[in-house]
């Protein structure tokens, strides 16, 4: 057609002119339009000029002339795309941004209808839910006629890709955009049951998401951080977390349990549930929950089912919230990767009880076991939950140290407030099978870190064949956990926690055979670690990584000597009784009776050897009660503390003057050892287990 | 109110200017107030006003009075506050055109130059008041005085005192009708025949940012015309399209001769070409069309009221010619042709536009559907093509003579300079427009002489 050729001569003579004089190139193009309104490459071409110039205003009017005038022309589709696009990303960069401020300059109602028609046109689901989402957002009358379609949607979606998380880009779409305007929008009618499937959704999705492991991203960061840590705020790279199919801005959910408590509070208006008024904590929660279950019984028919399903969506939010904080203050490596803070924390039975069992001399003592301890420290201590009403672990307490645990109140808070949920939940069948449910739905069995909120809630109740069982779970659960099985990573922690709780309840069952293949066990999985970190701990004393190997360490450090004190209760040779004077140094007087005990016992054998002693005795006090038995005040007790000291007495037990280089060589050892005092005891202990292992090893019943 | 004179004779010049204020302002008050349709100044007080304010000779034999220099700016001042302190339109409407409403007489003159004066001051004084009267002023008043408003605040802002521009930009905000209409004197004033009538850089610059910023500041006195008001004769158009058309399109041709008079060495370095200033301007007023549309239908004139007058568009087209015949004496640099199709290029563009947004009105059997613009033979000599262009001349009579057989068509104006016709698409775009005789986008000449 001839017109076509006009047309395209008058818009190459534009785009001659566009970069020569704009001005010139704009008045052709206004003149062409004039001749031929219906031309679409004139329009497209105005079009360009302006958003090539990025002149906000009137590339808008242009595009909404085009999109008026030209609905069904690809190339306006493919500059909708584009900007559609825009407005989708989180992108700064300036195109982006000129692309979004067009997009502002069309009429609202243009801007719906492009929206929409963009939904049309796309074909794969999520940029669908997106650009709906877009509208929905922009529109909110839009909200009743596409809103429950889009959840629905996306909820498919999800489903029939088999997606392997619930913290999905659908779902994250679902829960965090889609279904507040949902359920917020009180001209949708929605039937309690299907609120609850949301509710649940919702729960699912941000549990998974406050309790997803530090990801691949930041693991990768965290150890190239290793090499240099400098400071704590280093380890924020760690934070970084994308949902698959989402930008990294949009991947990030802020405040997700105040999101959650909010979700639930609507549910509740809407739902109709009983005293709920909006906005509440979790911690008024649980109490409001405790008080319906009272009523419980005595309701029937659909007020029973009602109350139910409230008393387990809140019972269960409140106990997966507890618990979360629970462990997120007890291992917070599970979620923090290498940049946790502080050291894993484990809950065992209290060991200190060994000193004085001893003294009774009457061999292990279970009764006498009720009072438990966090791994270590003792030092300003005690905080009871004796007021707490159930009848499982009454009376029992949970010592932490309040210097190295800055947090123990709320830690040990969540502990209880986690406990009371799970109560809660079994307090009644109903309510139990309604749980279950969820549990069974969520696959909650394959939560590691709510395993370890359960068997530390078992353990805590005293019932250790159970707790068994639930490590024997526990360890399982971690061998299905992908990516976690490097040695010096994050799979190793949980198994040394196994370990320990392991031994901790075989020994508080009595069991010290089994214990004492544990022990073995923990030992050589332990060395690896100890022997990597300790370099690093002389290095970077006050590095974070150190720290939680030290608490390692020591609760390693625990189980060894509540082990070989066992063994001095039962094996009385100088080598037992060596290693539990090295031990005794640990929690330092702590043993101190024992100590004394153990003097006595020399006093009374009249020599003791022990080639090791000035490896790895540093303690003052102890060091000066041997150089004391040396005396005639102490008795005249004959020592062989130095290596090989036993052979060279015997060989030249004659010769005067040897044993005088005896006691010249005893004397410098001593002297030497006292300047050893401000050594850093934990790194003496570390070596006395590393180098002493089999020997501790042979030496165990 | 005439027998106020006795008692204003004895006073010296300046109070009895005063006194003639202060009773002029209660009289029009009454005026106003007794409702008589129309309220109408009475002759005795226009001559008080000549005889004590402008003090025109009443006769040859009494000798005029004169102000000082000084004593006239403080009556300047006390006329400005006098506008200013008038709270009603009507009243001071009224009072403006009692001072300075032209009479045809002697005292004109004094009345131009006085007004000049108070509107400067105005101006320099942001007094709204006046030049909202000014405005009206301008609307009614023959053009050549409105010029002359228009040149003495372009001498006074533009070329007496470097750096006052920006005083003059004001007026955009302070009054766009009085903005509008200075435009339109402007353009009127200026139209590039000579190196004098030139508007200068500063001024070109700043009516560019004016329209720039709001294209509809050029149809401001348009849309605040009532319909029923008619224009009177030889007033300035109603907007200053006209005018704006005529500069754009004369500008590259008038300012190329402009630049071979002065070397280029002696051209300061911070005056901007004016090249893309009209640029700029050509393509604003061809926005300025594009708004049209709208606002006639709105008024219910699409159709009805031409906003681009056809005696003044041929005009245009024959200083045109005349112009490219200048150059064409001149074409010997290398880009000769350029000013003569950017010439070309602009009236083709804003004719077509102006005619498909309904601002030229094109009535087929009275007037002209078209204005065939048609090159002169000779040019044809330079054209390449010469069988194509003369074929093309030949069937550009043919169909033109068919569709309006009682014109007669004296020369084919042909575009070959910027169109280059050796493409056949340029043949096939004539053609069509000439079958159809809607879109033209080439300008036909009628010579009216030969008609």
């Amino acid at each position: 057609m001839s017109a076509q050729k006009d047309c395209e001569f008058l818009v190459k003579k534009a785009r001659e002119l566009v970069s020569v004089d704009s001005c010139a190139a704009k008045a052709w193009l206004i003149t062409a339009r004039t001749l031929y309104p219906t031309d679409f490459n004139i329009q497209y071409e105005m079009y360009t000029i302006e958003r090539n110039a990025e002149r906000t205003a009137p590339a808008g009017r242009l595009l909404y002339d085009m999109f008026i005038n030209f609905p069904d022309q690809p190339i306006v589709w493919r500059e909708i795309g584009v900007i559609t696009a825009a407005l989708r990303s989180d992108s700064q960069d300036k195109h982006a941004q000129f692309l979004r401020g067009l997009f502002e300059t069309l009429p609202g109602r243009v801007q719906c209808e492009m929206l929409l028609k963009a939904t049309e046109q796309c074909f794969n689901t999520l940029e669908k839910a997106e650009m709906l989402l877009l509208l929905l957002k922009r529109f909110p009358e839009s909200v009743v006629q596409h809103g429950l379609s889009l959840g629905e949607t996306l909820l498919d979606a999800e489903a029939s890709e088999n997606v392997d998380t619930p913290v999905n880009c659908f779902r994250k779409l679902f829960v965090c955009d889609v279904l507040p305007l949902i359920i917020n929008n009180m001209d949708i009618r929605l039937p309690a049951s299907l609120m609850q499937k949301y509710i649940l959704k919702a729960a699912e999705f941000y549990i998974g998401y406050v309790t997803r492991g530090p990801s691949a991203d930041g693991q990768l960061q965290g150890s190239q951080d290793s090499g240099n840590l400098k400071s704590p705020s280093m380890s924020r790279g760690s934070q970084r977390y994308v949902i698959d199919g989402l930008s990294e801005k949009s991947s990030l959910v802020a405040d997700p349990w105040e999101r959650l408590l909010e979700l639930l509070a609507v549910v509740g208006v809407r739902c109709e549930w009983q005293g709920d008024k909006g906005q509440r904590s979790f911690v008024d929660m649980l109490q409001r929950m405790k008080e319906l279950c009272r009523y419980l019984p005595g309701l029937d028919g659909e007020t029973r089912s009602r109350y139910c399903s409230q008393v387990v969506i809140c019972g269960a939010l409140t106990l997966f919230r507890s618990a979360f904080l629970y462990v997120s203050a007890v291992q917070p490596a599970l979620f923090q990767g290498h940049g946790a803070s502080s050291g894993p924390w484990i809950l065992v039975e209290d060991l200190s009880s060994v000193y004085s069992d001893v003294d009774l001399d009457k061999g292990p003592v279970k009764h006498a076991q009720k009072k438990r301890k966090q791994a270590d420290g003792r030092e300003k201590t005690m905080s009871s939950d004796d007021e707490e009403g159930l009848g499982k672990g009454r009376g029992r307490h949970i010592l932490v140290s309040k210097t190295e645990m800055p947090n123990w109140s709320e830690t040990l808070e969540g502990f209880r407030a986690a406990r009371e949920s799970w109560d809660l939940l079994h307090s009644h069948d109903a309510l139990e099978a309604e749980f279950k449910k969820i549990c069974a739905s969520w696959k909650t069995d394959s939560w590691l870190w709510f395993r370890i909120f359960l068997t530390d809630m078992i353990v805590f109740q005293g019932q250790y064949r159970k707790a068994l069982s639930s490590l024997h779970q526990m360890s399982a659960v971690q061998q299905h956990q992908p990516g976690q099985q490097s040695p010096s990573g994050q799979g190793s922690l949980e198994h040394h926690r196994v370990l320990i709780q392991q031994a901790s309840c075989h020994y508080a069952l009595g069991e010290y055979r089994v214990h004492t293949h544990l022990f073995h066990l923990t030992i050589t999985s332990l060395l690896p670690a100890v022997t990597s970190g300790l370099p690093q701990y002389s290095a970077f004393r006050k590095g974070l990584k150190i720290y939680w190997i030290m608490c390692k360490c020591r609760a390693f450090m625990f189980l060894i000597v509540s082990r070989q004190l066992r063994a001095f209760a039962d094996n009385r040779d100088d080598l037992s009784l060596g290693h539990v004077v090295v031990l005794l140094q640990y929690d330092w007087p702590q043993g101190e009776m024992l100590f004394l005990k153990s003097v006595d016992k020399i006093y009374h054998q009249g020599s003791f050897q022990y080639e090791n002693f000035f490896n790895y005795v540093t303690n003052i006090d102890m060091l000066e009660e041997f150089a004391y038995l040396r005396t005639p005040e102490g008795g005249r007790i004959q020592l062989e503390l130095l290596p090989n000291q036993g052979m060279l007495i015997k060989h030249h037990t004659v010769t005067r003057g040897i044993t005088k280089g005896v006691k010249e060589d005893f004397r410098l050892a001593m002297e030497r050892q006292v300047s050893r005092c401000g050594e850093n005891l934990l790194s003496v202990l570390h070596r006395f287990c590393i180098n002493e292992k089999i020997i501790i090893i042979q030496s165990l019943p | 109110m005439g027998d106020i004179r006795q008692s204003l004779l004895p006073r010296d010049v300046l109070s009895a200017a005063k006194e003639l204020l202060y009773h002029l302002d209660i009289y029009i008050c009454n005026l106003v107030q007794s409702g008589r349709q129309p309220p109408q100044v009475d002759s005795k007080t226009l001559d008080l006003i000549e005889e004590f304010i402008l003090h025109a000779p009443k006769d040859r034999n009494a000798p005029a009075r004169r102000m000082s220099a000084l004593q006239e700016l403080q009556l300047l001042e006390i006329m400005c506050s006098c506008f200013q302190e008038q709270s009603r339109d009507t009243v001071r409407q009224l009072m403006f055109s009692a001072l300075f409403g032209l009479q045809g007489n002697a005292a004109d003159e004094s009345r131009m130059a006085l007004l000049g004066k108070l509107v400067s001051m105005a101006v320099a004084m942001g007094r709204v008041p006046i030049l909202e009267c000014a405005a009206t002023w301008l609307q009614r008043t023959h053009r050549v005085y409105c010029v002359r408003l228009a040149q003495v605040l372009v001498d006074d802002y533009c070329s007496m005192v470097p750096g006052s521009v920006p005083t003059l930009q004001n007026i955009h905000s302070a009054s766009p009708r009085f903005c509008c209409q200075f435009i339109t004197a402007v353009t009127t004033l200026y139209d590039l025949t000579t190196e004098e009538l030139t508007p200068p850089i500063e001024l070109l610059q700043m009516i560019v940012s004016w329209i720039q910023e709001d294209p509809r500041l050029v149809l401001i006195t348009f849309l605040n015309t009532p319909l029923t008001g008619s224009q009177p004769i030889n007033s300035l158009d109603v907007t200053p399209l006209g005018g704006l058309v005529r500069w754009c399109v004369k500008a590259p041709l008038a300012y190329k001769t402009d630049k071979k008079q002065t070397p280029t060495h002696e051209r300061s370095e911070n005056v901007p070409e004016v090249g893309p200033l009209f640029s700029t301007l050509h393509l604003s007023v061809l926005q300025v069309l594009m708004l049209l549309p709208n606002i006639l239908n709105e008024k219910g004139l699409f159709g009805r009221m031409g906003l681009l007058q056809l005696d003044s568009l041929a005009a245009l087209t024959s200083e045109l010619s005349r112009l490219l015949d200048q150059a064409d004496k001149h074409a010997h640099a290398s880009d000769a042709h350029a000013a003569p199709q950017l010439a070309l290029d602009r009236l083709a563009q804003a004719l077509q536009v102006a005619k498909a947004n309904g601002a030229l009105l094109c009535s087929r059997g009275r007037n002209l559907e078209a204005v065939l613009f048609l090159f002169r033979p000779s040019r044809l000599g330079k054209v390449e093509s010469k069988i194509k262009t003369v074929k093309m001349r030949k069937m550009l009579v043919k169909h033109a003579s068919k569709l309006y057989p009682h014109f007669c068509i004296i020369s084919v104006f042909s575009r070959i300079n910027y169109f280059d016709f050796h493409s056949s698409n340029n043949v096939l775009l004539i053609h069509k427009l000439l079958e159809h005789c809607k879109q033209l986008v080439f300008l036909l000449l009628l010579n009216k002489s030969v008609c």
